[in-house]
């Protein structure tokens, strides 16, 4: 999960990494007030949002005053940037720059172990800066004392790498960055911005930092807007009983009109590439995998056909290895019985219980008069993405 | 031939009492593979499916000397334990099916596995199959001999439900299969692409190999290096999934967990890279089986 800048912050507060000054503000706020508290003359107004670029968006002002903070806050809060909603400001002392560095860990995938990456050239993506201005350092897991820090040009050594590592680890991030690590100019290093994704998967080592416990970080969106009520929903259903959590779990809703129901991760993704191919456009992702049970297959269904303005269903898995095929239809026939909806439908799916789920299928398209086509494992998942849009027109 | 199983891989089953644990080792067993018996702490003496139970991998190494493979279907907080256990016995083959593992858990044992030579395929692995000889975890399900044959396609799939799919559209083109793994959807994978081509190399009964990739990751950036320093040359054809994923924000994921929309590490990207070193793009996963028939 993907951290705001303020909360990264918090967390380095907690790992005695430096931060500028400042308070977080959200619509409805007192912004005067807030920056009057504050009791720093000039400051700068960063929007909080999950990604983009803010500085090229002008999602980042400099005031020095109540009228202009109030007034560039209504703005910020205004603001897009690049479809990423913004949830908060963050109202921080302006920081007298003289160097800006680079300082970040995260798993360096090819190599399967933790990377420390340090540059001299920060405050921009770190893509950008060339090979050679970069020191990379590979560290072993195992070993929590802190790595050597590189050393920077003037042969000071770098700060921060012990508190980095520390909250890397003891936070299981997949990634924390200060982009840029700045020196003001009296010597003192300061973490001016803050990046951190955590391992959703180690919540439950975190009970106070999940979403899901009322102490921990608001729920959000990975679309970078607040969630939809149906991806809260969704979200619900998937917290029940404890054997079956991550079965039904993905729902992201999207501006097109074709719902779709897919099982599994791999297949669900190709089958978005398909769905695109062929011309329509997704009202939502989403895939159960695993074995979901029937109810849990019913209530998600529910969720993905509530949505309005819909013109057709793709239901779509490739051959199950372990699924049990007429279990999961079953849920989705119970869905299909109390909807009835009149737009057309394609199902593609085989694997265990293949002929009872596809017979499920016949008898609900039968009983409530669908407009419903099924293909079983003779006809390619892709193929039946144009069906769909054929009897979509 | 066959890579990683064949008749005589003697399998130990690590959380064998488990509901996922009991229907893995009877689909194993169903395909006629060794499953030698199986461990949960508190539960020796037990028998699932007919095979012993043992407290500890130590435990089931001293009554069987000769187990060199392990999978592993403990809940997500016991696999660091579950592993680390098989690793310092020695097995020599560990796949991990459990899901949900955290990356910090998995980069402390991939480290451990690689100071021994262990080799460690997973997490979140269905398993792998090398049809007529055996087959770890459940791949294939009940329908097994539907999709299976044995042949020289060799099979590498980030997805478990479309390892059987790519698998069966290889057979709906009248080819076989040498050996198909699951290598799992997560960020660390301890068996990459490159590690199994280079196994598919040396593999006589192996003509060519077929993979179903994501978006997300560097592993299909290493299959270009394998291809330019000669350590791969057989035919290769690959689909990439998550094109769309291009209009998502940076840094989400979907579909598994290493799937994650990152600059420079899209599907484009990643097939452009492959093509240029003669590797075979698949437009849809169902071009996979047609671009390697003729050359298998």
């Amino acid at each position: 999960m993907n951290l705001y800048e303020f909360e990264a912050k918090q967390l380095f507060e907690k790992y005695n990494l430096k931060i500028p000054t400042g308070v977080n503000v959200r619509r409805g706020d007192d912004f005067e007030k807030a920056y009057q508290n504050l009791g720093v003359l000039n400051v700068v107004l960063k929007a909080q949002v999950l990604s983009g670029k803010r500085g090229k968006n002008s999602a980042i002002r400099f005031c020095s005053s109540p009228g202009e903070v109030k007034q560039a806050c209504k703005e910020l809060f205004a603001m897009e940037i690049k479809n990423q909603y913004v949830a908060a400001v963050r109202i921080e002392e302006k920081l007298d720059i003289d160097e800006e560095h680079y300082l970040s860990i995260t798993y360096d995938t090819c190599a399967r172990q933790p990377v420390l990456v340090y540059s001299h050239e920060g405050g921009i993506d770190i893509e950008n800066v060339k090979e050679e201005k970069i020191k990379k350092q590979l560290l072993d897991i195992r070993i929590s004392t802190p790595p050597n820090p590189p050393l920077e040009r003037g042969g000071e050594v770098v700060p921060y790498v012990k508190e980095l590592w520390d909250c890397f680890l003891g936070e299981d991030c997949r990634l924390v960055e200060i982009n840029p690590l700045v020196k003001t100019s009296n010597g003192e290093w300061i973490a001016a911005d803050a990046k951190i994704a955590l391992d959703e998967d180690a919540f439950y080592r975190h009970k106070d930092r999940s979403p899901s416990t009322s102490s921990g970080f608001a729920p959000r969106s990975e679309m970078g807007r607040p969630p939809t009520e149906r991806e809260i929903a969704v979200k619900k259903i998937d917290e029940g009983e404890k054997y079956y959590q991550g079965t039904a779990g993905k729902y992201i809703e999207m501006d097109g009109e074709i719902a779709v129901l897919f099982s599994g991760g791999g297949a669900s993704i190709a089958n978005m590439d398909a769905l695109m191919q062929a011309g329509l456009k997704p009202a939502n992702y989403t895939e159960y995998s695993g074995n979901p049970p029937r109810k849990k297959v019913y209530e998600l269904a529910k969720i993905v056909l509530s949505k309005p303005g819909l013109k057709g269903l793709w239901i779509a898995g490739g051959v199950a290895n372990f699924t049990d095929v007429a279990a999961t239809f079953g849920g989705i026939v119970d869905a299909l019985d109390e909807l009835k909806p009149n737009y057309p439908i394609v199902i593609r799916r085989a694997g265990p219980n293949e002929e009872e789920g596809i017979r499920l299928m016949q008898d609900c398209a039968k009983r409530n008069n669908l407009k419903i086509k099924i293909f079983g494992k003779e006809t390619p998942m892709s193929d039946t993405a144009k069906v769909l849009a054929g009897m979509v027109g | 031939m066959s890579i990683l199983i064949n008749k005589n891989t003697k399998v130990l089953v690590q959380g064998i009492t488990g509901k996922e644990g009991q229907k893995a080792t009877k689909a194993m067993l169903d395909y006629h593979t060794k499953v030698i018996g199986g461990v949960r702490p508190g539960k020796g003496g037990e028998k699932v499916e007919g095979c012993p139970v043992f407290n500890t991998v130590a435990e089931a190494k001293e009554n069987f000397s000769d187990v060199d493979t392990s999978a592993v279907y403990v809940p997500p907080f016991a696999v660091k334990d579950a592993v680390m256990e098989a690793i310092e016995v020695g097995i020599k083959t560990i796949n991990i099916m459990a899901e949900r593992v955290p990356i910090k858990d998995t980069a402390y044992f991939l480290a451990a596995a690689k100071e021994k030579d262990i080799r460690v395929i997973g997490p979140s692995s269905l398993g792998y199959i090398s049809p007529g000889e055996g087959r770890i975890g459940v791949v294939g399900g009940p329908i097994v001999e539907e999709i299976f044959q044995p042949g020289g396609v060799g099979i590498i799939s980030r997805s478990g439900g479309m390892t059987n799919e790519v698998a069966w559209q290889v057979r709906r083109a009248g080819l076989g299969q040498s050996t198909v793994v699951h290598v799992g959807g997560d960020l660390l994978m301890g068996t990459t692409y490159a590690d199994l081509l280079r196994l598919f190399e040396a593999d006589e009964q192996t003509k060519g190999v077929v993979i179903f990739g994501e978006h997300g990751g560097s592993y299909e950036f290493e299959i270009v290096d394998l291809i330019k320093n000669k350590e791969f040359t057989k035919p290769l054809s690959i689909y990439i999934g998550g094109k769309f994923a291009g209009v998502l924000p940076e840094g989400i994921n979907i579909g598994h967990a290493g799937a994650i929309v990152e600059r420079g590490k899209g599907a484009a990207e990643k097939e452009k890279a492959l093509s240029e070193v003669g590797v075979k793009i698949a437009d849809s996963y169902e071009g996979l089986a047609e671009l390697i028939k003729p050359h298998v």
